[in-house]
Parts: C-alpha cells; structure tokens; sequence
C-alpha cells in the first residue's frame, strides 16, 4: 500500500510538469531584439524563391503543408501555414531565427541550411505575401551598384574568366558563381571573388559533357551587398558529346529492327524449323493414300 | 507384360464394338451439349459487354492490369502441358500402361492449348488490333516468343492427336455405317485411304515419332516462356530465375489432375472399364504423387530462399504470402490443393477412381488459384508505393462479366472435348488389340 501512494505522488508529478512545459511551448516565441531586426544580405528574386520552394518541400511540408492551402499537421502546438498572418507578420529576422534554431517539434535547421539557403526559405515563404516588400538597410545614401560583366574561357588554363564592371570600372571583391543550366535545375560549376583588376577565374571541369561543338549553356551571377547581376552564355567550354539515342544499337530493349542478331537467329531457326517438319509430315500423310497403290 | 488392361479374353469384334460404343448422337449427350451451348451464350453475352464498354467493365486497374484472365491463361497453358509428359515422355520410354490414356491426354492438350490462346484475347481492351501484335511485335518480347511457341504447340497436338488416330478413322469409316452422311464423308476424308498396310503403318509410325520427339521441346518452351513474362520483369515475387522449371513441374500436377477427371468421366460414361482400369487410376496417382513431389520442392525453394534475406523486396512479398494479407489463399493452395491430396494420394485407397477423381478436383481447383496467387499479389506491391489513387486501386477483386468470361473458357473446353469425344474413339483401338495380343502370346 505504501508503494502505491509513492507511484500516485510520482504520476501527479509528471502530470505537473507536463502541464508546465505544454503551457511553456505556447507561449510567446522570445527573439532577441537584432535576432528580430536581421536582414537578408541579398535581394529577394525569383531563383531564391525557386531554391527556396525546393527545400521547403523537401524538409517543411510534412509538417507545415504547401503555403495557402493551410494543410499543415494537426498537432499542438499548430506548426501553422506559412502564408498565413501568423508567419507573414513576423519580421524577416524572426523568420530566418526560427527556422535556424526551432523549438520542440519544430526541428532546428542550423546545420541543415547555410545562411543564404534559409534566406531563400524566407524569400519562399514571402513569396506568399502579395504585400511584402523586402526591408532594406538604410544604406547611409551609398546607392546600390549595377553591375555588368564580360565572361570569356580560357582553355589553356581550363577557366571561366569574369570580369565585372559598374560604370565602366572594373570592381574587386564582388562573389562570382557559375551554373550550368540543366534540364531540372542548375549545377553550380564553381564560385570566386574578382581581384583588383574586377577579374575572377572560376575552375571549369574540362570533362563536363557540352553539345557536339563543346558548349554549354551557363548563368553567372555576381553578387557584392545589394548589388546583384546575372548573364546567361552559351559558350565553348567543355568536351564535345554526340548525344546517343538510348536504344541506338542491337539491344534486349530496342526496337525490333536492332533486335539483338543471336536471339532474331535463334528465334526465327527455332519457329520456322519446326514448321518446316511439320509441313513436311502434313504433306507426307499423302503418302498414306499412295500406300493403297503401291502394294496392289 | 502389360497388366493394366483386364485380364479377359476379349476378341477383336468386342473391342471394336465396346471402344466405338461412344461415338453417336445419344439424346444424353445432346442435353449435355445443349446446356453447354446455353451456358456459353449466356457467358458470352457479357464479352458482348466487354467489347461494348472495354477493360472498364473488369475489375483490372492501372495496378493489377493482369487479373484472373492472365491467371486463367497460365493455367490453361499449364494443363495442356500433360500430352507431353504422357504421350510423349512416358510414350517414348516404352510405358505400357499408358497406351490407353494416350490419346485422353492429347484430348486435353489440344483444348486445353486452343482455348489458352482465345484467353489472351479476352485480356485484350482492343481485340481488333490483335494483328498488331504480329506485324509491330518485338522479338525481344517474351510475349511474341508465347503466342509463337503456343500456335506451335496446338499445331503438333493436333497432328499428334490426328495421325495415331488414323487406323481408327478407317475403322469408323468401314463399321458405322448408322452415322449421318457428312460424318461418314468426314472419317472418309480423314482417314486419308486408310487400309492398315505395313506402309502405312510405317509412315504413321515415323511421323508419330518425330512429332513425339518434337513436341517435348515445344511444350517446355511454352510454360517457360509463359513463366518468363513474368520472370523476365522486374517485380518482386516474379524476379526468380527457377521460374521455368517451377512452373513446368506445377503445369505436370494440374494436367495429371485434369487427366484423371477426364478419365474418369470418360469410363463412367462410356463403359469403358475394361480399358481404363482401376489398375490405371492407381498408377496415375501414383504419377500425380512423383509430379506433386517435384512442385512441392520447388516451392520450398521458392518461398526460401527470398524469405531468407529478410529485407529485400522479395522477402516482403514472401511475408505477404506466409502471414500477410494473402496468407488464407496461400495456405488453403499450399496445404489444401498441394501437400494433403499428395499425403492422402500415398495411400492405396485413395488411388481407387473415385477417391483420387475427388481428389483430383481439388489438386485442379488449388492449382487455379495458386495462378491467381502467382499473378496478382505481385502487382498490388510495385517498387514504387501505390499513392494519390483511388482507394480501390490498392485492391483487384474481379467483377461479374470477368467471372462469367472466364467459366467460358472452361465451358468451350468442356465442349471440345465432348465433342470430339462424340466423333472419334477416346481409347486408341488397334494399340489396344496390339497390347491384348501381346498379352495373349506372352501367356
Ligand atoms: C516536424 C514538423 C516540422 C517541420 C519538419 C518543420 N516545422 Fe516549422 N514548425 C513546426 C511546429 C510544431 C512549429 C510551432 C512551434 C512552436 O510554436 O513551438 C513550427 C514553427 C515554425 C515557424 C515559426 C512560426 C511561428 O508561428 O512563429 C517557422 C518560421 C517555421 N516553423 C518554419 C519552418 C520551415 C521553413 C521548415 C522547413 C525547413 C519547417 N518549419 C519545418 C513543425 C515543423
């Protein structure tokens, strides 16, 4: 009996303390002051939002459902629809905090995403908000540059040579990254910074598969702060493919004409060889008839 | 010394005249065909449906495209595999006593055979472009190698049911003289001027022999590749490289079941006691006990050996089998179709022609629904999960008109073999005087 009174304070404990951390879960998510204040070092476009839609369907829908049509799990507390006021209100910062460290259910997804993939998570889930526009640092009347840039291949050297410009001036320190464009999506091929001279060489993979000549359809994009330049290229920089048919030549899984020659040889030998006896002994019956003949 | 046949001294008039006893136009037999005919048109009404309305009518679906038409097919296939193993292997290594079920097992061959091939076309949403499959067909496909290897194999069980037929031919040609004229043109016709000359019971020896040689080839190749359109795919449950010999060794149990049903029938019915001996019945069983031993083996390996590497596709699908969902009709197939008619069959009474024709039926009726297991379950479990469908896409269950096409095929079965049971002697006369001579001089 004793034990038993011991096993009731024990379940009447536990039953407190749930109440208290459910009660806790609920409350207000606490952010710092700067953690709310943070903004996104890049502008907002479509390619963020593209990347972003990627990963949010790849680790967020189970739980929060796709943006707008409020099919996120039930469960307490409400992870919530991310089009909803209850994530558009928020600012850019809380945002981008919560995702990065999360709370009880909701994971933390600092080691998952570098920084810039969940600034393209927040572009996505902006993207909802028809009235957002993207709060930018009060730049101390420095304007945003616009940038320009000349592209070339080196093939002695086996590199992408950029060169950026802003007002005719070559620029240093802007990041330059190189995609190639595939048919689902982009393939980074490498990034770097331009040097004083506004040039930065970007290591070129020479064995990358081009079209028949070599070329390959590439976009660069050159970013500094706000400022951000994209160009799309069609150039001669990797090994000239000629692209093969998947079914050219003799296969199991082509089409009848390039049946392999050993299975049409053994098929049709087989088949019309014993068609043949048999036609022979169809026609040899008639010497049943002749017998009669024969023997009179 | 053959001592299946009876041990009375019968003449050759009194066999002529019990083994021909069966080829006429009784009234008992009209009733049968007559409601046969019904049967079928009603069956065939709801093909009429199925051509109207398409696959929609079937309980088919993107999922399980191949239902218990394919299954009914495989077994068809299956049963007919029994002429060879009768006529032909036991035929060539001097068997005696399975002279008199020779041509029984070829009866059933051929129907067997020729109503396989209508099957593939009740599976078809489109008939009209059956020509299709011969102009556009790939070599590569397992499925023209099947159609080829079938149309093949009817055509030698018809020759093979035809040609050692020919001394009988000539008998009713020359002894029925009460037949209806086109019948009695008829055996003129195909009795070819038969006059049982050493010549001609030469040729008709040779041929006969070739075709048996010929044949075993063929029919092995016809369940294997029927096994292949299954094997040859890439799906768990029907990924197995013994495929072939397994579904070989399972066609030999069905077509001796089938055998023994139809001899059955045909000594009831016929009289025919005296030929189709107790004697025979016991033996066939005893045939049925070797068959069923071999198929038992290659089930255990193939339910092993996947279930064994506990995590793959295949061991899933095993799991399915032993203990899923599909585990009742797995169980009753295994245990009730397979393993207790094969214990019972060992023992002696059981081998008596009643006994072992029950028996039989169910051996037959197990080895129907393992195709179904063979077939279906395999679909409803695709490497990639069923998902965003309509709920009844997780299911087959088949419908009605389905039901009701697929008795046809047995019901056109039935008719061919009564039919052809009415034209012609089921019991090979002149083999069964040469036997009783034989008999005769060795006593
Ligand atoms: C395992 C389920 C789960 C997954 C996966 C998940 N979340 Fe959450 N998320 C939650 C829950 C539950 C909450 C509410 C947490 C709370 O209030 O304590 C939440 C809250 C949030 C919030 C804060 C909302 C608010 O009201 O303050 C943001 C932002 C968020 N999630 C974004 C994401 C993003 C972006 C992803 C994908 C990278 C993601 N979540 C993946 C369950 C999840």
């Amino acid at each position: 009996m004793k034990n038993y009174k011991h096993y009731r304070l024990i379940i009447l404990f536990c039953l407190c303390f749930l109440a208290v951390a459910n009660v806790n879960a609920q409350s207000d998510w606490q952010l710092t002051a700067k953690e709310n204040e943070s903004l996104s070092p890049f502008l907002f476009d479509d390619d963020m939002i593209l990347e972003g839609k990627i990963s949010y369907e790849n680790s967020c829908t189970s739980c929060h459902g796709m943006p707008g049509q409020a099919d996120y799990t039930p469960m307490a507390p409400s992870p919530g629809d991310p089009a909803s006021d209850q994530f558009q209100l928020q600012s850019d910062g809380a945002l981008f905090h919560k995702i990065k460290t999360g709370r009880g259910t909701m994971p933390k997804f600092e080691d998952v995403f570098a920084d810039d993939e969940t600034w393209n998570l927040v572009a996505f889930i902006r993207s909802f908000n028809e009235n957002y526009k993207q709060p930018v640092p009060d730049l101390g009347g420095i304007e945003i540059p616009e940038y320009s840039m000349k592209l070339a291949f080196d093939e002695n050297i086996d590199k992408l040579v950029v060169k950026v410009f802003a007002k005719e001036l070559p620029q240093s320190d802007v990041s330059v990254s190189a995609f190639v464009k595939g048919s689902f999506g982009k393939y980074l091929i490498g990034k770097a910074q331009t040097d004083e001279l506004g040039i930065a060489y970007v290591d070129v993979d020479p064995t990358l598969p081009g079209d028949a000549e070599g070329k390959l359809d590439i976009m660069v994009k050159v970013t500094k702060g706000y400022g951000l330049a994209k160009m799309n290229a069609n150039m001669i920089m990797a090994k000239p493919t000629v692209r093969k048919s998947a079914i050219e030549g003799r296969h199991i899984w082509s089409n009848d004409k390039n049946a392999p020659i050993w299975l049409k040889v053994s098929f049709f030998i087989t088949i019309f060889g014993v068609w043949l006896v048999l036609f022979f002994i169809v026609i040899g019956l008639r010497g049943i008839n002749k017998a009669n003949k024969e023997e009179e | 010394m053959n001592d299946t046949i009876t041990k009375e001294n019968l003449n050759d008039d009194q066999i002529d005249q019990d083994l021909l006893k069966n080829v006429n136009w009784g009234n008992k037999f009209k009733l049968w065909l007559a409601f046969l005919s019904v049967s079928l048109i009603i069956c065939l009404y709801f093909y009429y449906q199925q051509l109207q309305h398409g696959l929609g009518v079937t309980g088919l679906h993107d999922y399980v495209s191949w239902g218990i038409y394919i299954s009914n097919f495989v077994f068809f296939v299956a049963t007919s595999l029994i002429g060879m193993l009768i006529s032909s292997v036991l035929g060539l290594m001097n068997v005696h006593w399975v002279k008199p079920l020779a041509r029984i097992a070829e009866l059933v061959a051929v129907a067997f055979a020729i109503v396989a091939g209508l099957i593939i076309i009740t599976d078809m949403g489109r008939p009209d472009r059956l020509l299709n499959v011969f102009m556009h067909g790939r070599v590569q496909s397992p499925i023209v190698w099947d159609i080829a290897v079938i149309v093949t194999y009817v055509a030698i069980s018809v020759l093979l049911l035809y040609i050692p037929l020919l001394p009988d031919i000539a008998l009713c040609r020359d002894k029925l003289k009460n037949v209806p004229k086109w019948q009695q043109k008829m055996y003129k016709i195909l009795a070819l001027g038969w006059s049982g000359k050493t010549r001609q019971f030469k040729i008709m020896n040779n041929y006969t022999r070739i075709l048996l040689i010929l044949i075993i080839p063929i029919a092995l190749s016809i369940h294997t590749v029927t096994s292949w359109l299954f094997a040859m795919t890439l799906r768990s449950g029907w990924d197995s490289p013994i495929f072939g010999p397994y579904f070989v060794s399972g066609a030999f149990v069905a077509g001796c079941a089938a055998v023994i049903i139809t001899m059955f029938f045909f000594q009831r019915n016929f009289k025919l006691q005296k030929y189709i001996t107790t004697d025979h019945f016991d033996r066939m069983g005893k045939l049925l006990v070797l068959v069923a031993l071999v198929y038992v083996y290659f089930n255990i390996n193939e339910i092993i050996v996947p279930g064994y590497k506990a995590n793959t596709a295949d061991a899933k699908h095993v799991d399915e089998m032993l203990y899923g969902h599909e585990s009742l009709m797995f169980w009753l197939v295994q245990l009730g179709g397979l393993v207790i008619p094969f214990l019972l069959i060992l023992f002696k009474p059981m081998r008596k022609p009643l006994p072992l024709t029950l028996i039989s039926i169910v051996v037959l009726a197990g080895a129907w629904f393992k195709r179904v297991l063979i077939v279906v379950p395999t679909q409803l479990s695709p490497y990639y999960p069923i998902q965003n469908v309509p709920e009844k896409w997780n299911h087959y269950s088949p419908t009605v008109p389905e039901i009701a096409i697929t008795l046809a095929s047995f019901i056109l079965v039935l008719i061919i073999m009564t039919v052809l049971a009415k034209l012609f002697p089921v019991i090979s006369i002149w083999e069964v005087k040469e036997e009783m001579n034989h008999n005769k001089e060795l006593a």
